[in-house]
């Protein structure tokens, strides 16, 4: 009896943060800086800032498939496969052999189940929401209002935003607001003679991509260890510099600072338990994901950053006589509005001329073509809109598998520069739909006897309906820059997840009766829940969503704070 | 569409520099990788000694030596047996095979280095870019160039190799400026 209150005592912390990518980084970094001591849960291995990035110096000729996935690789990685995933970087991805999950209907779902989460793989475009992204949905009576406006996260962007560092450049639109910006990175000729001609002949501003890379390190960021940027664009073997945002680089070390956080790895988290009433959470209970050992972690709040299914996930295992279907699922609405962003749709070209144009290093960013449909005066029959990502630059060797010739004046051919390629490339809103949804299986565990994830989502007549001016859109503007073999494209079978922007399934508003969180991202119902990864999304916007759920959680962490001082949590 | 297309398709909008025999190869897991895998065991090789020799030849008159390194010197043969034995599926492995058997037919080794081209000519123009499985001379040049381009011979002799360049910069090209390699392909 004693024993048990001593180590009951013992594994009690203030904070509970599931999950160490994006927003469990971010989570720990804002509670323990607020004094509390916190605990991170992380279901897989250890990955330790710079020493465990054992492929981000290898040279090309180190790696025995020259970075090519090999068959066994390629089945056991199927759903990263589709295009990160490489030799040099499914070390980082998870293995969906192992962690199978079903589709009902066509997913894709991309993990990284280790220290950092997906922060180390992400693309780190990152833009702010508008103001009107947070008002569609009530003006046009889809899904549920949103509980918050833009002005509610204002502050937590510039917050966030500075810790981060986002290089970018002002351009003053509201469709696209500005933020905290670190010098922006430069365009190639033909980039620069597209955004030209596109603002001259269809007054659409392109600009160079929002993306956290230090282009100019501020003190914070070098107190951290992080330094600039070195352009060699092989950020997903994990950056040795820690010149683009990560967790691992950024977040977690800075809570490490505090002395008030301790992680543990290779803990799967089940399920929250409930106190005696059943109506607050007292802790959470973990599987070893080795040992298979079975432990209880204690504290006041907590917090779920497990990655949109993974917190959805936990809640809905979750169950207890006060929460049958899962915590905080009176509503009905857990694993619910499953949104994404639709892509794999747009334009390509050749562009002629150029020819004494070039540039050095290789550039981890592109253009951004922020949203410019069904805005302001603009009305189309479809709701809502798209941005556009992509760029030109000069094809290299690789081009000489589909050109005619070999011999040796073909091989001093392709080690001169190619000619230019441009892609523009659509990411656009998918609306949320309650029938878009995923839930666990009642017959299929994994091998830690948790039930599987179900899938049971797609695109609907809206999002086909974007993705016809998508691909027109983009050939326009291509043709407007006189860029030569000009292809619109639509891959009619892109599905969701491809977009690996999941969210929606725990979704925030004002009435529990129809949300699963209240405008602080706490459970409704029990209000020591917080969840801020992209389960709290009410609506999807068309931009990346990463930059947004940190800013989500850094509010939702000051909150869980001030309220825990109040002593009303 | 189908899942092949869908993961080429995929690879160029995110920037992929794979080309289509490659992405071909690749995505025949979408098909097969459920059922089977290529069943060849490590010590394994698709072709015999004389049959090697033929890639090899095939490999080095693809990228010759010049005052560079060549496709042998780059050691692309060897590489060309594993990408075969991991890499590529059962449909475009029979391909290769039928492929190199048809230049055994025709005694290769023992021709002429000018009627060997002649013949690879001939092989190139007869080879229809499949959208279903790749030929044997997609497959042989693609690993040729992938061998040859991404080893330590072929990058150092051909490109001005810069894994840490530091800055991205806009420039102008310099007469006969070689590309730039970064090391970022894999
Ligand atoms: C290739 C790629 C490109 C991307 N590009 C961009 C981009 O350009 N811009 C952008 O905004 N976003 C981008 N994203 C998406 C971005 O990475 C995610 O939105 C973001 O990482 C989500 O943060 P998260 O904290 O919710 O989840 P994650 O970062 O995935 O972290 C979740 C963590 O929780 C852990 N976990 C899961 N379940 C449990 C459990 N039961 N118990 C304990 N721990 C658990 C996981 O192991 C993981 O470490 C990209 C993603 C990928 C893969
Ligand atoms: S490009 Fe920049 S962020 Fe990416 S790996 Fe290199 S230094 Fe790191």
């Amino acid at each position: 009896m004693n024993l048990n209150i001593k180590s009951e005592k013992a594994q009690t912390y203030d904070a509970i943060v599931v999950g160490s990518g994006m927003t469990g980084g971010m989570a720990a970094k804002e509670l323990t800086e607020r004094g509390l001591k916190v605990l991170m849960l992380e279901r897989g291995y250890e990955v330790k800032h710079v020493e465990d990035y054992k492929t981000a110096m290898k040279d090309p000729w180190e790696f025995e498939h020259r970075g090519k996935i090999t068959n066994v690789a390629a089945e056991e990685h199927y759903a990263s496969m589709y295009f990160s995933a490489k030799e040099g970087t499914q070390y980082l991805y998870t293995n969906d052999k192992e962690n199978p999950y079903i589709q009902k209907r066509p997913f894709n779902w991309i993990r990284a189940y280790h220290t950092g989460g997906k922060s180390l793989l992400w693309g780190k475009q990152s833009y702010r929401w508008n103001r009107e992204d947070f008002l569609a949905n009530a003006k046009q009576g889809l899904g549920v209002e949103w509980p918050i406006g833009y002005d509610d996260l204002v502050p937590w962007y510039n917050h966030v935003e500075k810790f981060v560092g986002v290089s970018g450049q002002a351009e003053g639109l509201d469709v696209l607001p500005d933020g905290q910006f670190l010098p922006p990175m430069a365009m190639t000729a033909p980039e620069q003679h597209l955004k030209k001609s596109v603002m001259q002949k269809l007054n659409r501003t392109i600009t160079i991509g929002r993306v956290a890379h230090l282009t100019k390190p501020q003190p914070w960021h070098t107190a951290l260890g992080r330094a600039s940027c070195q352009f060699r664009n092989r950020c997903s073997r994990g950056c040795p510099f820690g010149a683009y945002f990560s967790s691992l680089a950024a977040t977690i070390p800075a809570a490490r600072q505090t002395n008030r956080l301790t992680v543990v790895h290779n803990a799967i988290v089940k399920e929250i338990l409930l106190d005696s009433q059943g109506q607050k959470a007292k802790g959470v209970r973990v599987i070893d994901q080795n040992t298979m050992e079975v432990r209880e972690f204690y504290a006041k709040v907590i917090f779920l950053n497990a990655g949109t299914i993974g917190s959805t996930s936990i809640l809905m295992n979750s169950k207890s006589s006060r929460f049958p279907t899962g915590l905080g699922n009176d509503s009905d609405q857990l694993g619910r509005n499953l949104m994404d962003h639709h892509l794999s749709v747009g334009a390509r070209a050749d562009i002629e001329g150029f020819e004494n144009d070039y540039y050095f290093g290789a550039r981890p960013n592109a253009l951004y073509i922020p949203r410019f449909r069904n805005w302001g005066n603009d009305k189309r029959g479809y709701l809502r809109g798209f941005g556009y990502q992509g760029g030109a630059s000069r094809a290299d060797w690789a081009r000489g598998g589909t050109e005619t010739g070999f011999g040796a004046d073909f091989k001093a051919k392709m080690t001169q520069p190619g000619p230019w390629k441009i892609n523009l490339s659509g990411f656009g809103e998918v609306l949320p739909d309650p029938n878009n949804r995923f839930y666990l299986s009642d017959t299929q565990t994994d091998k830690w006897g948790l039930p599987v994830v179900v899938f049971d989502a797609d695109f609907g007549e809206n999002e086909r309906a974007m993705r016809k001016d998508i691909m027109n859109d983009g050939a326009e503007m291509l043709e407007a820059a006189g860029f030569k073999n000009v292809v619109p494209y639509d891959n009619a079978v892109a599905h969701m997840g491809l977009g690996i922007h999941e969210m929606g399934t725990a979704r925030m508003g004002k009435d529990p009766k129809t949300s699963v969180l209240n405008k602080f991202n706490q459970v409704h119902a029990c209000k020591n829940v917080f969840v801020t990864d992209g389960s709290a999304m009410t609506s999807a916007s068309n931009v990346n969503p990463s930059i947004t759920y940190m800013a989500l959680t850094a509010r939702a962490a000051k909150y869980a704070v001030d309220q825990l001082k109040a002593r009303s949590l | 569409m189908n899942r092949r297309e869908a993961v080429a398709r995929v690879a160029w909008l995110m920037g992929g520099t794979l080309s289509t025999p490659t992405l071909m190869a690749m995505s025949q897991w979408g098909q097969t990788a459920d059922k089977q895998s290529s069943g060849l065991s490590k010590a394994d090789s698709l072709l015999d000694d004389s049959q090697r020799e033929i890639v090899a030849r095939v490999s080095d008159i693809i990228i010759p030596r010049t005052d560079t390194p060549g496709a042998i010197d780059a050691g692309v043969p060897a590489f060309m047996d594993v990408m075969l034995r991991d890499c590529y599926k059962k449909p475009a492995q029979d391909a290769f095979v039928a492929g190199v058997r048809n230049l055994e037919s025709k005694n290769f080794l023992a021709l002429k280095p000018d009627q060997q081209t002649e013949i690879l000519k001939q092989v190139e123009a007869s080879a229809t870019p499949s959208a279903t499985s790749p030929s044997f001379w997609q497959i042989v040049k693609e690993v040729t160039l992938l061998g040859y381009f991404t080893s330590e011979a072929g990058i150092k002799a051909s490109f001005d190799y810069q894994p840490i360049p530091g800055r991205f910069e806009v420039i102008k090209i310099k007469p006969g400026q070689k590309d730039f390699m970064y090391g970022n392909q894999v």
